[in-house]
């Protein structure tokens, strides 16, 4: 835009929005007028005083489509389909929506307007910043009838004032918040009206209270006073985002430090040693994830420094338990295995072959490996749950860690085709020894067979 | 507006190693396409012409050292900078990933914060390096948001 266009800028501490949208107003003037504040930008395009259209930039853009699926006032199956085709674009998806008969033309009217008060009323909190108000008019899509400044200024105005009426809150329109994962009631037989059930469906921790605002059409300090009380039921929680892609960084780290362990195992020589590294990878996996959440469990949160004492008795009384249970319905070898400062202690069976030989001691090994990949999946899972829960963090946490699992799972398969081979082996021996009591073939199995299952090569290849 | 966003191709055997990195780099806004073996690589980087590759050492079939060579000849290819992923981190391996034609080397166990900076790094300029008729820049064009 040429600097020649601009016919009036400033800052907004000598002259307010509301002042200059309605001296606009009054003139009748035609241009886009531009407030920046920090990140944030807002351009409204006004025609002879009225506006037209509004375009925020730095602003978190919202799925419409999603929320409407949410909230079950659009099947996924078209939702997808609009999404597609508008590329993103929420004036294209809306007017499809009108187009397929799954929106009228005075509800699509009705969302627009209500996004440009919105937009409005937010940037009529800020203090810094600045504007300037050019003549030419910047093309924007847009299906909206020109909004009478006045009437969109008083919304705005009443919807600001509402937010500071909340008095002191922890929430804003950005603030993400997500069902906690421990609510297993029936939510119905609280009572909760309609409005409170739509919050609630939208609270999945992908979606600012801003947009509930939006989608619901209801004024964001409604939208906060509702999800203030679904928080006192504890029905939902507040995400802190900042922390969880510091916890996302954290677990990759440990996942990935788990894999390169578990990819230099494929070089052990024998299947003992394979177990073996296999025991040793799977309790350090453990232990970094109990760490970990040594340092992010919920009920660790927001207390400052804790003492080691404090942490150590929490883990414990978090997973000691499941470890016994464990160890008593499926894999008693892990009753060896002791918590120890908040770690799990395997040097027990790490150190087994002092008392064990041969058969005996692989078989033990077998036993803590399956052992302590069912204890590592419980205490991932426990972990996730209470760190992230439901939340998009978490599912990506997920996806990550089931491919990993399944890395750790092609390890035990390895190992137990090798042992069923042995296995085979041995009852053909068997055969072999009647034969050879009985005939004179003696040469069906050749000595180094089982071996053959464990070489590097087939390993890479079962990979 | 429409705003082209840079794809990175990332190929590891591992899918752990490539899921982790698919999670970290969408997180940048950077969109990630994956391979784990050398042939499918080579495939991606012909079909989708990506503006850097996270490229793992040792891969079924053709090694990374291999894959570096045949884009590094490649002329449409060669300007695409390669990040080598090993699990090696001997001054000897470094100095074959340079001699393959590797930009940089990231020894794993890597961090994240790591990958991304030196990903970022490498991502500076992509637009130019692209030509702009080439047939996989229709699939990186996003729309914002």
């Amino acid at each position: 835009m040429e600097p020649q266009d601009r016919i009036m800028d400033g800052d907004l501490q000598t002259l307010g929005l509301q002042s200059i949208l309605k001296m606009l107003a009054l003139s009748g003037k035609t241009g886009t007028l531009f407030v920046h504040s920090g990140p944030e930008t807002l351009s409204i395009a006004l025609r002879k005083g009225q506006v037209v259209a509004l375009h925020e930039d730095g602003f978190f853009k919202p799925d419409l489509l999603g929320m409407l699926c949410l909230i079950n006032k659009l099947d996924p199956q078209p939702a997808q389909a609009v999404r597609e085709a508008s590329q993103g674009n929420l004036q294209v998806a809306l007017s499809m929506l009108v187009k397929h008969n799954l929106m009228s033309a005075a509800e699509m009217q009705r969302r627009l307007e209500f996004a440009v008060t919105q937009s409005i009323s937010h940037a009529l909190r800020w203090v810094d910043g600045r504007f300037a108000f050019h003549r030419q008019l910047v093309t924007m899509e847009s299906q909206m009838q020109p909004l009478d400044i006045d009437s969109v200024l008083l919304e705005a105005l009443r919807q600001a004032d509402e937010w500071e009426e909340i008095g002191e809150t922890q929430l804003t329109h950005m603030t993400f918040v997500r069902w906690l994962p421990e609510v297993g009631n029936d939510v119905r037989s609280l009572g909760l009206s309609q409005e409170y059930i739509e919050v609630l469906c939208l609270a999945n921790g992908e979606v600012p209270l801003q947009a509930m605002a939006m989608v619901l059409m209801i004024p964001e300090a409604r939208v906060a006073r509702i999800v203030n009380r679904l928080l006192e039921l504890r029905l939902i929680e507040v995400v802190d985002t900042a922390l969880e892609a510091e916890l996302q960084q954290d677990l990759s780290n440990i996942i990935i430090m788990c894999q390169h362990t578990l990819a230099q195992l494929r070089q052990n020589p024998t299947p003992e040693q394979h177990l073996l590294g296999l025991i040793d990878t799977l309790s350090k996996c453990i232990n970094r994830l109990l760490i970990h959440h040594g340092r992010y469990a919920k009920s660790l949160r927001g207390r400052g420094k804790l003492p080691d004492v404090e942490i150590v008795r929490y883990l414990e009384r978090r997973f000691a338990q499941p470890l016994q249970l464990i160890a008593k319905q499926q894999y008693p070898i892990l009753e060896t295995a002791t918590f120890a400062d908040g770690r799990l202690d395997c040097s027990e069976i790490i150190h087994l072959d002092k008392l064990v030989k041969g058969e005996k001691l692989e078989e033990f090994y077998w036993e803590a490996v399956l052992g302590l990949a069912t204890f590592l999946r419980t205490v991932f899972a426990t972990l996730l749950n209470d760190e992230v829960g439901n939340s998009h963090t978490g599912r990506q946490l997920n996806y990550v860690w089931k491919a990993f699992l399944t890395e750790i799972d092609q390890e035990i398969r390895q190992y137990q085709l090798y042992r069923a081979h042995q296995n085979t082996r041995q009852v053909r021996n068997r055969y072999s020894e009647a034969d050879f009591q009985s005939g004179p073939d003696r040469s069906s199995v050749p000595q180094n067979e089982g071996n053959a299952y464990w070489s590097h090569e087939t390993q890479r290849r079962s990979l | 507006m429409i705003e082209p966003i840079p794809t990175v191709l990332v190929v590891d055997d591992s899918p752990t190693v490539r899921k982790i990195v698919q999670m970290t780099l969408q997180r940048e806004r950077i969109r990630v396409i994956t391979a784990g073996d050398g042939l499918s690589a080579l495939t991606s980087v012909a079909d989708e012409m990506p503006a850097a590759i996270l490229l793992d050492i040792q891969l079924p079939r053709m090694d990374g050292y291999h894959i570096c060579q045949i884009i590094r000849k490649n002329l449409q290819f060669r300007s695409i900078p390669i990040i080598m992923l090993s699990g090696k981190d001997g001054l000897f391996d470094k100095m074959r990933g340079r001699l393959a034609g590797s930009t940089e080397y990231i020894t794993k166990p890597f961090d994240s914060v790591e990958l991304v900076q030196t990903v970022k790094k490498h991502l500076a300029g992509w637009q130019q390096r692209m030509p702009p008729q080439h047939e996989g820049m229709r699939t990186r064009l996003r729309r914002r948001g």
